[in-house]
């Protein structure tokens, strides 16, 4: 089952087929578009643009915080839903494919579609930014100060793994949901909890007394929280201090793997024991029934 | 799409180009993460392509002879723009000042020059001196010798050596001691901000009622024999020739068709008398000391308004020395009622001038005290002159009025001038100040002036702008320089209220009522202070030429903003930015408070003021007052028939050493910026209550930029 070249070959393939079938969503590329557009005109009105790429990035947090994730739910919540309500998981459980293979060629596949659709714009973005961003007045002598593209490189290295992060969450929903619209109301909910959750509880716990030097372990577990604290310290606070200080960073790299492995591993064991799972808790009603 | 087909054959070289691709931006972004930006250290500029801050290297001590102020140019990590301080003190009270670094970011480099192969020393004067700076090195390879017998115009000064042998070398022989980089900056200095402007202004007020008494006592000294024209001379040139010194020449009432030339310290004491020249040349020409002219009137002056010959020259191309050379051979050579070269002491009491030329022209040292002068010059300013002149000559004027003509009143390196009380309608500037600092404008009037109420060109220091009032003028106040205090102004229907041209400066307490713009902020880089200032019923309430976002407000203590407190929001509560559309509109349209509250609105509210260094043309106060600062002066600017308004600043200035300061900065990026007119008129009248002062105690220097 694990390993050898037959589970290489089948992750090959369901990452094949499942990049086809993205690439026939005609969907996704209005998303790119409209997602280029939106964040587009939010740096034209900004002004941020005007004069570089670390206003630009001030700009676009709070709009990726929560757009980066929703788009990551679009690409993810039907992954794994739609070969299970149509019994083609059933069929691609017959060859010689492990689950674990089958979701991580899935997720894959997914994530591809995840880099096209989001990173790129931003990209373009940036490129924008570095053809126009230009000072006010030529009559003085002029620098860059910190600004930097390498700091605007920075920003989308870290939309990756933010990215990754509800991309995976998004699949472990897809899997656990049985119906479309199941699918959709639990990554709300999800999604909901994921972004404002996290800051909230928070908030919530330096009202009861705790310390604030906690905060930068605390801000790594959400997400979001991690997110941001990394944009902070790699990209923005470079600006206001070279000493950083924003977020434990270990902590926050570490707490975004965790939740892609986990999301991941959610999927996995979901299809692989979720029937089993389920004649069991058939098993209990019936008991329970007589 | 054929290509893109997964299980096509040719997919899987796309998905290894994909792969390639994806590896090569993984590995750039490692990349990025891995260099340290803030590490870079970029080259000096020349200095001159900096944006000048601190201290003004336009002090007539600076410009004249070896002296220097040893130069700093620091890179910010959020300001595009390099920027200079003369003075290594002026840069480390500006970062001791923490809006500095909230509006600038920190510094990235600081970049000092040197003197070790520049023969450095001390003039006569105490000031430091040297022929050339060697070389700008990063400040903390630098030493530097800190408190040696050096000094600059502003006071104690540090100065830099890239060889630690040439700073004991220095040291040695004049004193100090040798600090490296951290210590300086460790190191607090007293660098005079506007506020010390600020607090001497009442002073100055009582040094002009000093010097009119002075010049009435030093009159009334003139108790010599008594000549009186007609009895005792045919003419008052015969009088004032035969009078001796410390005579009276008494011309009665009547009309004298004569020139007259006083060469001895004589009073000329008329009653209801004209003196009526040839229409050549000037009428009175005093080259003595310690004289006064009272109770004449005074017309058939020439129309030459300045030397032909060097005006010719200077339309010729210029350079800068050539331009402020031309300036004073020609504007200080034309005709007028009353010429004076040379002649300290001069008291003009009472008298009245009917001229196409200037009024009064004083020249060379010719310290002056006028009163009751009354200028009627000409119909369009390009036909006449100035009301006043006065060019290397110390001038204090009150109770003046000045009609017409070019300039009322027109300074030109006269250090220490006080203008006061005084009226100007219908010229092109009404005051006019150029290399000209330490100087007080204060409870003036102007009225339709062409171009502008109050205007400082070039780059003095020190001057006070204080209790004008300018209506119907092209601007109220352009004041230029730096270290520049601009307070309890009113400003009414002008093109323009003020601008924040001067760096390193405060304004505060002006009332800006329905001009088109009441504010306009010219500096590339802010280092000024706007404060506790009124806009109301103002076409745009602030304007913002190129440069890094300004913070108009002083820690919470924000200026007035008609408008800005409409919303769902208390008032103060949220940021007001005159220079965003909807915020602009908000007290023409009740409908534009809708639209402030959109979640996009309220977005964009959120994000600027972020990393202001980096935002360009814009200025903010985030925390607006929620009514005005001087409700009676408002009121009082729109009453009909309006008398001048004038706020009793002495009293709140010279009774509180707790007042606020505040430096906004702008430059002006036009050296001569001459723009547009006003009118003059007075204004008083109306008393400031400030309830709400808060203690501060600036220690900025920033200067203004330097325009080019």
């Amino acid at each position: 089952m694990r390993g050898g070249i037959g589970g290489r070959t089948a992750v090959a393939t369901v990452f094949r087929r499942e990049l086809a079938t993205v690439l026939r969503t005609p969907g996704y590329g209005v998303l790119a578009v409209g997602l280029l557009a939106l964040l587009g005109g939010i740096v034209a009105v900004g002004g941020g643009a005007d004069t570089g790429f670390v206003p630009a990035v001030v700009d676009l947090l709070l709009v990726t915080e929560v757009v980066v994730p929703l788009v990551a739910f679009v690409i993810g919540y039907r992954a794994l839903l739609t070969d299970a309500e149509t019994g083609e998981l059933a069929v691609i459980r017959t060859y010689p494919v492990s689950v674990g293979g089958y979701v991580v060629g899935v997720v894959l596949a997914r994530g591809l579609a995840f880099l096209a659709i989001v990173v790129v714009p931003y990209a373009l973005l940036g490129v924008a930014v570095w053809a126009t961003a230009a000072p006010d007045t030529t009559i003085f002598a002029t620098h860059s100060g910190i600004d930097s593209p390498l700091l605007y490189l920075r920003f989308l290295g870290l939309l990756v793994p933010f990215g990754a992060a509800y991309l995976s969450l998004a699949t472990a929903v897809s899997a656990v949901a049985s119906s479309r619209r199941g699918a959709v109301a639990v990554g709300v909910l999800v999604l909901a909890v994921a972004v404002l959750g996290g800051d909230l509880a928070i908030l919530r716990s330096l009202a009861t007394g705790t310390a604030p030097s906690t905060i930068p372990g605390l801000l790594a577990f959400t997400p979001n929280g991690a997110f941001r604290g990394l944009v902070f310290q790699g990209v923005i606070g470079v600006a206001f201090t070279p000493e950083g200080g924003f977020v434990d960073v270990g902590r926050a790299l570490g707490s975004l793997l965790v939740w892609t492995v986990g999301g991941v591993a959610v999927s996995s064991a979901t299809l692989a024991y979720g029937d089993r799972l389920e004649a069991l808790l058939e098993g209990v009603r019936a008991r329970v029934d007589e | 799409m054929a290509f893109l087909d997964p299980f096509g054959d040719r997919f899987g070289r796309v998905l290894a180009a994909v792969a390639v691709l994806v590896v090569v931006a993984g590995i750039a972004t490692a990349g990025a993460f891995a260099a340290d930006p803030s590490a870079a250290t970029p080259d000096p500029v020349a200095y001159d392509d900096t944006v000048e801050l601190g201290l003004s290297s336009e002090t007539d001590e600076l410009m004249a002879g070896s002296a220097r102020v040893p130069r700093v140019q620091v890179f910010y990590s959020q300001l595009q723009y390099v920027v200079g301080y003369n003075g290594i003190e002026s840069f480390v009270a500006s970062v001791d000042d923490g809006r500095t670094e909230r509006q600038f970011g920190y510094p990235l480099v600081v970049h000092v020059e040197t003197f070790d192969g520049g023969n450095p020393g001390v003039t006569d004067d105490g000031l430091f001196e040297a022929e050339r700076s060697t070389d700008w090195i990063p400040a903390n390879e630098a030493t530097y010798v800190v408190g040696s017998t050096a000094r600059t115009p502003a006071g104690e000064t540090v100065v830099p050596f890239s060889e630690r042998t040439n700073a004991e070398a220095f040291a040695a022989e004049h004193g100090g001691r040798v600090h490296d980089w951290a210590a300086v900056r460790n190191r607090s200095f007293d660098v005079d901000s506007a506020a010390t402007v600020r607090s001497m202004a009442p002073e100055r007020w009582t040094a002009a009622d000093r010097r009119i008494a002075d010049a009435e006592a030093s009159a009334a000294e003139h108790t010599g024999e008594a000549v009186v024209v007609g009895r005792d001379a045919p003419t008052i040139d015969a009088a004032v020739a035969a009078a001796p010194p410390n005579a009276t020449v008494v011309v009665p009432p009547g009309t004298y068709e004569e020139t007259v030339t006083v060469n001895e310290s004589v009073t000329i004491a008329g009653d209801g008398a004209r003196v009526r020249g040839d229409g050549n040349g000037s009428v009175l020409t005093v080259r003595a000391p310690n004289v006064t002219v009272s109770g004449l009137t005074i017309d058939g002056v020439g129309n030459e308004t300045r030397d032909p010959e060097t005006a010719r020259e200077s339309a010729d191309g210029d350079a800068d020395e050539g331009w402020d050379t031309n300036v004073q051979l020609g504007y200080g050579h034309g005709d007028a009622g009353i010429r004076a070269i040379g002649a300290p002491g001069l008291l003009v009491d009472d008298v009245a001038v009917e001229t196409n030329a200037s009024g009064v022209l004083l020249r060379e040292g010719s310290d002056a005290v006028i009163r009751d002068l009354r200028v009627d010059g000409s119909d369009d300013w390009r036909d006449g002159f100035m009301g006043v002149i006065g060019m290397e000559s110390r001038v204090t004027i009150t109770d003046g009025r000045f009609e017409g003509g070019r300039d009322g009143v027109y300074l030109h390196r006269a250090d220490g001038s006080i203008v006061r009380n005084s009226t100007f309608v219908g010229n092109r500037y009404g005051t006019h100040l150029m290399y000209t600092g330490n100087a007080l404008i204060a409870d003036n009037r102007f009225r339709d002036a062409e171009f502008g109420g109050i205007t400082v060109m070039t780059r003095p220091s020190g001057n006070a702008i204080v209790g004008n009032d300018v209506r119907d003028s092209g601007a109220g106040i352009q004041a230029s320089g730096t270290r520049s205090y601009v307070g309890y102004n009113t400003l009414v229907d002008n093109r323009l209220g003020f601008s924040t041209s001067s760096r390193g400066s405060l304004y505060e307490h002006n009332v800006a009522v329905d001009n088109e713009v009441g504010a306009h902020a010219t500096t590339v880089v802010p280092s000024s202070r706007v404060v506790a200032n009124d806009f109301v019923g103002n076409d745009r309430h602030a304007e913002a030429g190129a440069g890094a976002l300004r913070i108009w407000a002083d820690d919470d203590r924000g200026n007035h903003w008609e408008g800005a407190d409409v919303g769902l929001h208390d008032p103060g509560e949220r940021a007001y930015r005159p220079t965003a559309p909807v915020d602009a509109a908000l007290h023409h349209e009740t409908a534009a408070a809708v639209v402030r509250e959109s979640p996009g609105a309220v977005l964009l509210d959120r994000l600027h003021g972020t990393v202001p260094g980096a935002r360009s043309g814009s200025i903010v106060d985030p925390s607006p007052a929620p009514g005005p600062y001087a409700p009676e002066r408002v009121a009082a600017a729109r009453e009909p028939d309006p008398a001048p308004i004038h706020p009793e600043w002495r009293l709140e200035l010279a009774g509180d050493d707790s007042i606020t300061v505040s430096t906004d900065t702008m430059n002006a990026h036009d050296r001569n910026a001459t723009d547009e007119t006003n009118r003059t008129d007075e204004t008083n009248g109306t008393n400031v209550m400030e309830p709400r002062r808060s203690t501060e105690r600036s220690r900025t220097s920033f200067g203004p930029e330097r325009r080019r």
